[in-house]
């Protein structure tokens, strides 16, 4: 049971289709494992519902009615997104269902990047102009140099856990920092921390060391 | 445009309902005609043109046929189910003119029947979403639809409608807490709420 969880004002947007990037696959990601933020996107749903039908009415062109009805022939099977294959459950139940079909079926075969081997990343395939999606991996017991953020990052732990200044994160949980969060991240000593990253801007390192590190990052 | 009425909103759930079972071509014909202008304005609103406002249109009539054995009225009315299909359409459509990966399929996936059936105790009434968004104060209620049709964030809306980010947040809240007074069910505060219009 999460946690931590996106706002209202964020599960409302997701309901009004308005998330349809990294961060929308994150929130779905969250929602998997939260039967409270699914409640409160299933009630913003029914609003949507009621927006909906209380939208003033534009009639249709007069051959739609036609041309549908005699699309009604057709195999009731081919609707299927020719883009998506239907995922395949992966072997890692790590790995939440919307990410299924964007990494290999287990964690353990992801490519890790990275310069040190306390912090490791994996770039997800559906970063675009407005987010950057990545796993990280902390190694456990590993903490990361202080750090700021020069815009928002939200962080979905996938597994194992991480605590900084201000609380405990585990599986499914949902974490914003901004720019007024400065943290020192540490993964907690039993196991490895992977958590999904969502990232409108690079981090900005703080510490000493961390400015140091500054231009290997993005 | 009339508020549709509870009768309606029943009739929907029936059609949805005959198509399911009967593959009723008739009440796929009354479907399309009680909800394809609705559908059109929706999409309209969101940006579409005519054009695309009609592919999406067809596209999320054609979903309700081949889907229609999926609608379960004990966990969303067939408005809601209708409304998850029409933005689910809208965002394949936009998603086709430019070079993007994510699917509606991978933000809103099916979900599973226990969870579904867990959730049905959250199944809010219709009729009472329906008279809080009508009761809400028209500055609240023009927020909630830049939400649902412009995607817009607190500081667009907030220059948009020139007014300070504060102003735009509060108005948001508010009509949210009458919403989460709704689904906990705390009718008293609700109708206090409602009839202070505050």
């Amino acid at each position: 049971m999460a946690n931590y969880h996106p706002n209202d004002e964020l599960l409302m947007t997701y309901s009004a289709g308005q998330v349809n990037n990294a961060l929308g696959i994150m929130l779905a990601c969250h929602l998997e494992v939260c039967s409270q933020c699914r409640a409160k996107v299933h009630k913003y749903n029914q609003l949507g519902g009621e927006i909906l039908s209380s939208t003033t009415p534009i009639t249709v062109s007069s051959g739609l009615k036609q041309r549908v009805l005699a699309q009604l022939e057709q195999p009731r099977d081919t609707n299927t997104n020719p883009i998506i294959d239907a995922p395949v459950p992966p072997s890692d139940q790590r790995i939440p269902r919307p990410l299924w079909r964007f990494v290999p079926s287990t964690l353990n075969d992801i490519a890790w990047k990275g310069f040190t081997s306390s912090i490791q990343e994996f770039t997800l395939p559906f970063s675009d102009d407005t987010y950057t999606a990545k796993f990280y991996k902390i190694a456990a017991g590993k903490e990361l140099p202080e750090h700021t953020h020069k815009g928002n990052e939200f962080t979905l732990v996938l597994d194992g856990a991480f605590s900084d200044q201000v609380g405990s994160y585990h599986q499914g949980d949902f974490i914003l920092a901004n720019t007024e969060t400065i943290h020192t991240p540490h993964a907690h000593k039993d196991k490895d921390c992977i958590c999904f990253a969502v990232l409108d801007a690079p981090l900005k390192m703080t510490g000493f060391f961390g400015r140091m590190l500054n231009p290997f990052l993005r | 445009m009339t508020i549709p009425n509870q009768q309606d909103t029943t009739d929907l759930n029936s059609l949805v309902l005959r198509i399911a079972q009967h593959q009723d071509k008739q009440a796929f014909a009354e479907l399309f005609d009680a909800v394809s202008s609705r559908l059109k304005a929706y999409a309209f609103r969101c940006g579409a043109t005519d054009t695309e406002a009609e592919e999406i249109v067809q596209e999320s009539l054609l979903t309700v046929w081949r889907k229609a054995g999926q609608f379960n009225p004990k966990t969303a009315s067939a408005v809601t189910w209708l409304y998850t299909i029409v933005r689910n359409k809208r965002i394949d459509l936009a998603r086709k003119h430019k070079n993007v990966q994510i699917v509606s399929d991978d933000l809103y996936p099916e979900q599973a029947t226990d969870d579904l059936e867990n959730d049905v105790e959250r199944d809010l009434n219709g009729e009472i979403v329906r008279t809080l968004l009508t009761s809400l104060p028209e500055e609240q209620r023009q927020i909630v639809y830049m939400v649902y049709f412009e995607g817009k964030t607190h500081s667009e809306i907030s220059s948009e409608l020139d007014l300070p980010l504060g102003t735009i947040k509060s108005r948001l809240r508010l009509a949210m807490k009458k919403l989460d007074a709704l689904a906990q069910e705390q009718m008293t505060w609700l109708i206090i709420i409602l009839m202070t219009n505050f």
